[in-house]
């Protein structure tokens, strides 16, 4: 029990930290990322340029908080999307007909069965790519997970005695997922909210690493990884490190939050 | 019959998924004609373009002949390679399969010997640590993974090389350079999942530690470890292979990256190029194959588990 609340401590305060650096950082440090000094090219770091230079003698600390404003930007709106995708797809499928939820269930099945990146791919190969086309495709793929948990949650509670009371005494389909069902899943809701927002984050820095994501002259940490693992061959391990170091904390801090909250709920 | 039911039940998913891909592929906006024609792309020339592939037929015309065509095999050809996409996948899958059957039977066995650690030891000190080690990895993104073992072992130690299948300067790199260039790839597979894997298990353990039969055999005088080798293991196996199943496209989504990373020539790595260069009937076919291999490994998830305990088949 504990040991839960520390990892849910660890987990938000390691989120707050990366969320700061995203948007606060690039006020604070106002060097511009795209600024070229070729005298410096790919040096180490100094006081300078405190995490050193890229091949074409960019800031990498600036590159690193204009890359983290760039993966925040489209992967949390990304993360909303696709909670509100999976939340009416999974209310849609509990409380509809059941040949309503056998299809759409079905059909669940089938996509969860696709490894999500390899239909991220194939998208991110058909539609032109940008900040928001990356938000609605990371949105449209990371939400069956989450619908199938609203689905079960919501046949689970369906037969109970408070939802049969107000289904007597005459509630409506939508005033019963609003006033009744919502307010019993919340907790879950709340848990697999936060694992979403690491989701997206992965995804998009995956995508991103692959030449898929964000695309030039804009930069990801998911990018800035591609292009320092280009020349890896010259060892920058100061410009691999970092965005490395950044996202593992960001999924990280989903994955404690998430937990702890999952564990609190339990405990309760 | 539960075997029948379940092959039905697959064909059905088939049946969606390719449904399911073509839609996708065909309702999207954006399409081959442009990619094809690129910057150059006039009215005229896209619809010209869609008249020779046949994209200006009605949809439902369209997806008839494309079952037609996959039902005969015949899935097009690469606009990249002009070659038939059937044979050129073929000898990428081969890679992949040999890629993936090393590094998941790795991952199993060594996530079945921590998830026993685990689950013996529950919270003292070495499963803790087992349980650290699992929380950190799982938060690492595998290009994270490679681009550091890569770092320490092949531009740092030059002990391995850092991509590809064998050793280009060599006329036959023979199977010795085949096995060192998995080492990298499969360990970081490896890394991706026996965390996830092995707390499953671990956790399948030590519930089944904790049951009466367990108790009943050591009050009968049954050794620990003939209890843990012949009941235990055998009872949180079945949990374990219907994980495996599913963590499939888990798995996959990680071999994605991984197959680019080191630059490993299987399905992956040509979605990732076939992507890059908008090879739609490439594409198309790869993401087919990948749902096919996603279906074919559920199912026999399920027989073997059938096989690890008859009463899964009367579930």
């Amino acid at each position: 029990m504990n040991r839960g609340r520390g990892g849910l401590t660890a987990g938000v305060s390691l989120g707050a930290a990366v969320l700061a650096l995203g948007f606060i950082g690039p006020l604070l440090y106002r060097a511009d990322p795209y600024a070229i000094h070729p005298a410096h090219a790919l040096q180490g770091p100094s006081l300078a340029f405190p995490l050193g230079t890229d091949e074409l003698g960019r800031d990498g600390l600036a590159l690193l908080l204009s890359g983290g404003q760039a993966t925040l930007e489209v992967a949390l709106p990304a993360a909303l999307l696709a909670f509100a995708t999976g939340l009416a797809y999974g209310l849609l499928a509990g409380l509809g007909p059941g040949w309503l939820d056998k299809i759409l269930m079905r059909l669940l099945d089938v996509v969860l069965a696709l490894p999500s990146l390899v239909v991220l791919i194939f998208f991110a190969a058909i539609v032109p790519l940008n900040n928001t086309s990356l938000v609605l495709l990371l949105g449209f793929i990371a939400w069956p997970g989450l619908a199938r948990l609203v689905r079960n949650e919501v046949i689970a509670q369906r037969g109970r005695d408070f939802i049969l009371a107000a289904q007597q005494s005459g509630a409506g389909v939508f005033y019963l997922a609003r006033v009744h069902l919502l307010r019993v899943i919340a907790p879950v809701l709340v848990v697999n909210a936060t694992f979403l927002v690491g989701d997206t984050i992965f995804a998009l820095s995956a995508l991103s690493f692959l030449g898929l994501g964000v695309q030039p002259p804009q930069v990801s940490w998911g990018s800035l990884m591609q292009s320092a693992l280009d020349i890896i061959a010259l060892a920058p391990w100061w410009l691999i490190l970092p965005p490395g170091l950044l996202i593992f904390a960001s999924l990280l801090a989903a994955s404690l939050t998430g937990q702890g909250l999952l564990r609190r709920g339990r405990g309760r | 019959m539960i075997v029948l039911r379940r092959l039905l039940s697959s064909a059905v998913s088939i049946f969606i998924l390719v449904t399911l891909v073509f839609f996708m592929a065909h309702l999207t906006p954006g399409g081959p004609a442009f990619s094809i024609l690129g910057q150059k792309a006039t009215p005229q020339s896209v619809a010209a373009l869609n008249a020779r592939l046949g994209l200006n037929t009605p949809l439902l015309a369209q997806y008839g002949i494309w079952w037609w065509h996959l039902l005969q095999g015949r899935l097009g050809y690469s606009y990249l390679l002009n070659r038939p996409v059937g044979a050129l996948l073929w000898s990428y899958e081969v890679n992949t399969l040999v890629f993936y059957a090393v590094a998941i039977s790795l991952s199993t066995v060594l996530a079945i010997l921590l998830g026993l650690a685990q689950g013996v030891w529950h919270g003292r000190a070495p499963a803790k640590l087992i349980g650290a080690f699992q929380l950190g990895f799982y938060a690492t993104p595998p290009f994270f993974t490679a681009a550091i073992l890569v770092l320490v072992f092949a531009v740092g130690l030059h002990w391995l090389p850092a991509s590809g299948i064998g050793n280009p300067r060599l006329a036959h790199p023979g199977l010795g350079s085949f096995a060192a260039h998995l080492v990298l790839p499969v360990v970081t597979v490896m890394l991706l999942t026996v965390p996830m894997l092995s707390r499953y298990f671990g956790e399948a353990v030590h519930e089944e530690l904790g049951k009466d039969y367990v108790r009943t055999a050591r009050a009968k005088g049954v050794g620990f470890t003939a209890i843990l080798f012949r009941h235990v293991l055998r009872n949180a196996l079945r949990p374990l292979v219907t994980m495996l199943g599913l963590s499939f496209p888990y798995i996959f989504t990680g071999g994605v990256i991984v197959e680019s990373v080191f630059n490993y020539p299987g399905l992956g790595w040509l979605l990732w190029r076939s992507a890059l260069s908008q090879d739609y009937p490439v594409l198309i076919a790869i993401v087919l194959l990948i749902g096919l291999l996603t279906v074919l490994g559920n199912l026999l998830a399920d027989l073997v588990n059938g096989l690890l305990d008859p009463r899964a088949n009367y579930e």
